[in-house]
């Protein structure tokens, strides 16, 4: 296997396997901590720049049995996953909990991990989500800094502004170079198919920024420009806090499409916005969680300005997608709430879509297989008769 | 020894519902009336959701529409179908939120209406009788604490309407109880997030200022919330005389009292209302006269009210011999913390009712609401409702409930229904559970005798 391959394969086992490399880290770090984060804005920057671990927790596919008890069915995929890792004492291995954000099943979720697991510190920072308000780069700051007094607290130490720096410049980095192979691809590269790219981001999620970066700086090094074929091309929408089944990505492009961006959370969602390092450090961190919803917009945040469905049509354009195709997890309310404004737009600018709603167990593939079918061959016809 | 339950089998209506809250029914259809001929009248509107902030609207010179108040109507009225087309076809999923769904339903005939659009979904009756009478907004106010579908949900009304309407939002921490000090109306969190919110309350009273043309009247603001600190007490004082044995009035009374509560004007009409509602139930009290028939079981009700089936619900709890006495959504909302607000500068306190949204407390807290309710007013058992589309009610259900089990050694049951949309209903469910509770409070109580 070249270096490359074996770079890769690395990151495909933490991505699928997080357990194993958690309890890696341990064994080489036994006075080390490990920080079970949530999705969206926890600036893990903080907890790596005060020595602990920090994981962004993720679903671990596992079919939700006893957190059936903790939250009901019509909560997301995700947070019962959650309830059920929690449940089970399969979130043994965090020694605590910290989340900044906002969606009420996130929050429910956390709940659950606090009730079921005392003795863990379960921490709400939230960062304000209404960004359009003239008091919201003071409320950041605010709790940006309460947060880092609390993960101080939490790894028994202080942060040292310098630490944060390096820590900063390791997760730019790290997201640099995912971004550039995301942007390679929506200028026309497929060298690397959609459950690779899911892996590599997944893998960030749980990952050292650095070692994660030496390992795909080995991937990068071997890979060659692959252009598109005549495959419909199609951007990826959704999923705001986990990842999609892999066999999914797999059928869209079995049925004759060809992945060309999306704003997937382990996918441009997580690496889109980058921390500026020419400010002070924590300037920096408040700064990027207001840039991060430019960057590209998510519906769990209120900025009027801001448009999930203006980004969504320029990065259309910039890629030269053919087609959207929406991954809604089933009972996701934010996605729920914004999908229309995505439709419309796509609607006017006349861009053909499908709406999949994932469950989190059972994939109905072949009735996903038809409708994708019929979505490339709309699309085909959108295509000039020439081409 | 067998336990017996004694299965109905009649529908013979058990309740004895209070008479006094039926003006409250013709003081809200009056409100309404006049919100939907305001434009007529020269005023401007705001749709707003969340708390309750009518009497700064009051002040300002508007008038006011709250969104989650005008879905609850629809569905409590059987008419919340047209709505909810539109708002499908719109294309909000059937999951999402049904009061969300209802009014953004809402919100796209008004649009629509505008521009003289027919959906060819909504027939030309049900725009006239729906959103037609809704008068399109001038502004939006949102202003929820806890649901952050309660947030997203305005920005996407702002959306709809184009971003043509100007919109102000206020945020609310959360009240997690990070820290050791933090408990129910104490702790630095809740200082803190308090005067955040005043602070915002400010903002917006300079921001309506600046769009309305209209100088806020504080006198007016202070007046008003006199008469709603009033309605309050008096509100307080009726919710503690139905912890008595038999229970005078039940939840049901309390949840056709909301509407009042929640938007009405503050004025001598409203102070005069809580007054005969509290009246009725102390002649009540001193007569013995109980709200169920046969009181047999007394029950906590936790989640957010299924207005589609209030009737029904209240009936049927009744046949089984059953007082509802309280709840989340009545002991532990609306302006109930009356002592908070200083009537000479009531914003804080106004503030403060706003973060005490009871979506708005990590479980900890309710945690210990719930448990002192259920001692206070000495229930054999809790009925969750399991309110499909409304996750921020049901999130924390399943660990009350076991808390409640575990801690006061209260049973309890779940059933499924919705806020505002009765196809989540589901009756068996409801009617098997409900029994199979009762049966095992009769066996303890035979138990213990
Ligand atoms: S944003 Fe959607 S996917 Fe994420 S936790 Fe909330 S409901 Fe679940
Ligand atoms: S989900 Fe529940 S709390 Fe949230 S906006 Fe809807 S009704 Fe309100």
């Amino acid at each position: 296997m070249s270096r490359g391959a074996a770079a890769l394969e690395a990151l495909r086992a933490v991505a699928r396997d997080p357990r194993s490399h958690i309890e890696a880290w341990r064994s080489a770090h036994p006075e080390g901590k490990v920080l079970g984060v949530l999705p969206m804005n926890f600036p893990r920057e903080l907890a790596h720049a005060a020595g602990v671990m920090a994981v962004i927790v993720p679903d671990d596919q596992q079919p939700v049995t006893e957190g059936r008890a903790f939250l009901p069915e019509f909560y997301c995929g995700y947070t019962r996953n959650l309830a059920d890792q929690a449940a089970t004492g399969r979130f043994d291995q965090y020694d605590g909990l910290f989340v900044a954000d906002h969606c009420i099943q996130l929050l429910g979720s956390a709940d659950v991990v606090r009730a079921l697991e005392p003795d863990r510190r379960v921490f709400l920072g939230q960062l304000i989500s209404s960004l359009s308000d003239s008091w919201a780069g003071q409320k950041t700051a605010q709790m940006m800094s309460l947060l880092r007094t609390e993960v101080e607290s939490f790894a028994g130490t202080t942060i040292d502004d310098d630490a944060l720096r390096a820590s900063i410049a390791s997760f730019n980095r790290d997201r640099d170079l995912m971004r550039q192979i995301f942007d390679a691809r929506a200028g026309g590269d497929v060298s690397y198919s959609p459950v690779d790219l899911q892996d590599i981001v997944a893998s960030a999620q749980i990952m050292d920024p650095d070692e994660h970066h030496a390992l795909l700086s080995d991937v990068v090094a071997e890979r060659q420009f692959l252009p598109r074929d005549e495959r419909i091309r199609v951007h990826l929408s959704g999923h705001l806090c986990h990842a999609p089944r892999r066999e999914l990505l797999e059928v869209i492009e079995e049925v004759g499409a060809v992945i060309v961006d999306d704003d997937l959370w382990t996918g441009r969602r997580y690496l889109q916005a980058g921390m500026d390092e020419s400010l002070a450090p924590m300037d920096a961190l408040a700064k990027w969680y207001a840039g991060r919803n430019t960057a590209l917009p998510c519906p769990t945040r209120v900025q009027h300005d801001v448009d999930w469905d203006a980004w969504l049509l320029d990065a259309v354009k910039r890629s030269d997608a053919e087609a959207v195709v929406h991954l809604m997890p089933k009972f996701c309310e934010p996605h729920m709430l914004f999908y229309p404004e995505l439709r419309r737009a796509l609607d006017e600018a006349g861009v053909p879509q499908l709406l999949i709603e994932t469950e989190h167990e059972g994939i109905p593939l072949e009735s996903f297989r038809t409708r994708l079918e019929a979505l490339i061959e709309r699309t085909h016809r959108n295509r000039p008769a020439y081409a | 020894m067998t336990a017996t339950l004694n299965t109905p089998t009649t529908t013979t209506d058990r309740t004895n519902r209070l008479k006094s809250t039926r003006q409250g029914g013709r003081m809200v259809a009056d409100y309404w009336e006049d919100l939907f001929t305001a434009r007529e009248r020269g005023k401007q509107i705001v749709w707003y959701n969340g708390g309750a902030l009518n009497p700064i609207f009051q002040a300002a010179g508007l008038a006011w529409c709250h969104g989650e108040a005008f879905a609850a109507r629809l569905a409590a009225q059987g008419l919340e179908g047209p709505a909810q087309l539109a708002g499908a076809e719109h294309g909000y999923n059937a999951e999402l939120c049904s009061y969300s769904r209802t009014h953004l339903g809402c919100a796209v005939l008004t649009v629509q209406g505008d521009e003289g659009i027919n959906t060819g979904v909504v027939g030309a009756h049900d725009q006239a009788e729906l959103a037609a009478r809704l008068p399109a907004p001038d502004f939006f106010v949102n202003n929820y604490a806890g649901c952050s579908t309660g947030q997203q949900w305005d920005e996407i009304s702002y959306r709809v309407f184009d971003k043509e309407v100007p919109i102000f939002n206020i945020s609310h921490p959360f009240l997690w109880g990070n820290k050791p000090d933090a408990g129910y109306l104490t702790g630095e969190e809740w200082e803190s997030a308090s005067y955040y919110v005043r602070d915002q309350l400010l903002a917006l009273i300079t921001w309506l200022e600046e769009r309305t043309g209209n100088p806020f009247d504080w006198d007016m603001l202070r007046e008003s919330m006199t008469y709603i600190k009033r309605a309050a007490e008096l509100r307080r004082e009726g919710l503690e005389l139905c912890k008595a044995k038999p229970a005078p009035a039940t939840f049901w009374d309390w949840i056709s009292a909301i509407a009042p509560i929640n938007f009405l004007p503050g004025n001598q009409e409203l102070v005069d209302y809580f007054e005969s509602v509290r009246d009725e139930i102390q002649d009540r009290v001193d007569k013995g006269i109980s709200g169920v028939e046969n009181e047999k079981y007394r029950v906590y009700f936790d989640g957010i009210m299924n207005w589609n089936k209030l009737g029904f619900l209240s009936r049927k709890f009744a046949e089984h011999g059953v007082a509802v006495l309280a709840g989340r959504y009545i002991t532990n909302a609306f302006w109930q913390e009356p002592q908070l607000i200083d009537t000479d500068d009531p914003l804080l306190g106004m503030a403060q009712h706003y973060l005490l949204c009871p979506t708005n407390h990590g479980t900890k807290t309710l945690d210990y609401l719930t448990l002192r309710d259920c001692e206070e007013y000495d229930v054999d058992g809790i009925v969750f409702h399991s309110t499909r589309t409304c996750r921020a009610f049901t999130g924390p259900q399943r660990l009350l409930a076991r808390s409640a089990q575990n801690n006061l050694g209260i049973p309890s049951i779940f059933f499924e229904g919705d806020v505002a949309d009765a196809s989540f209903y589901k009756e068996e469910i409801l009617e098997s559970r409900l029994a199979a509770m009762l049966e095992g409070i009769d066996v303890k109580r035979t138990q213990a005798s």
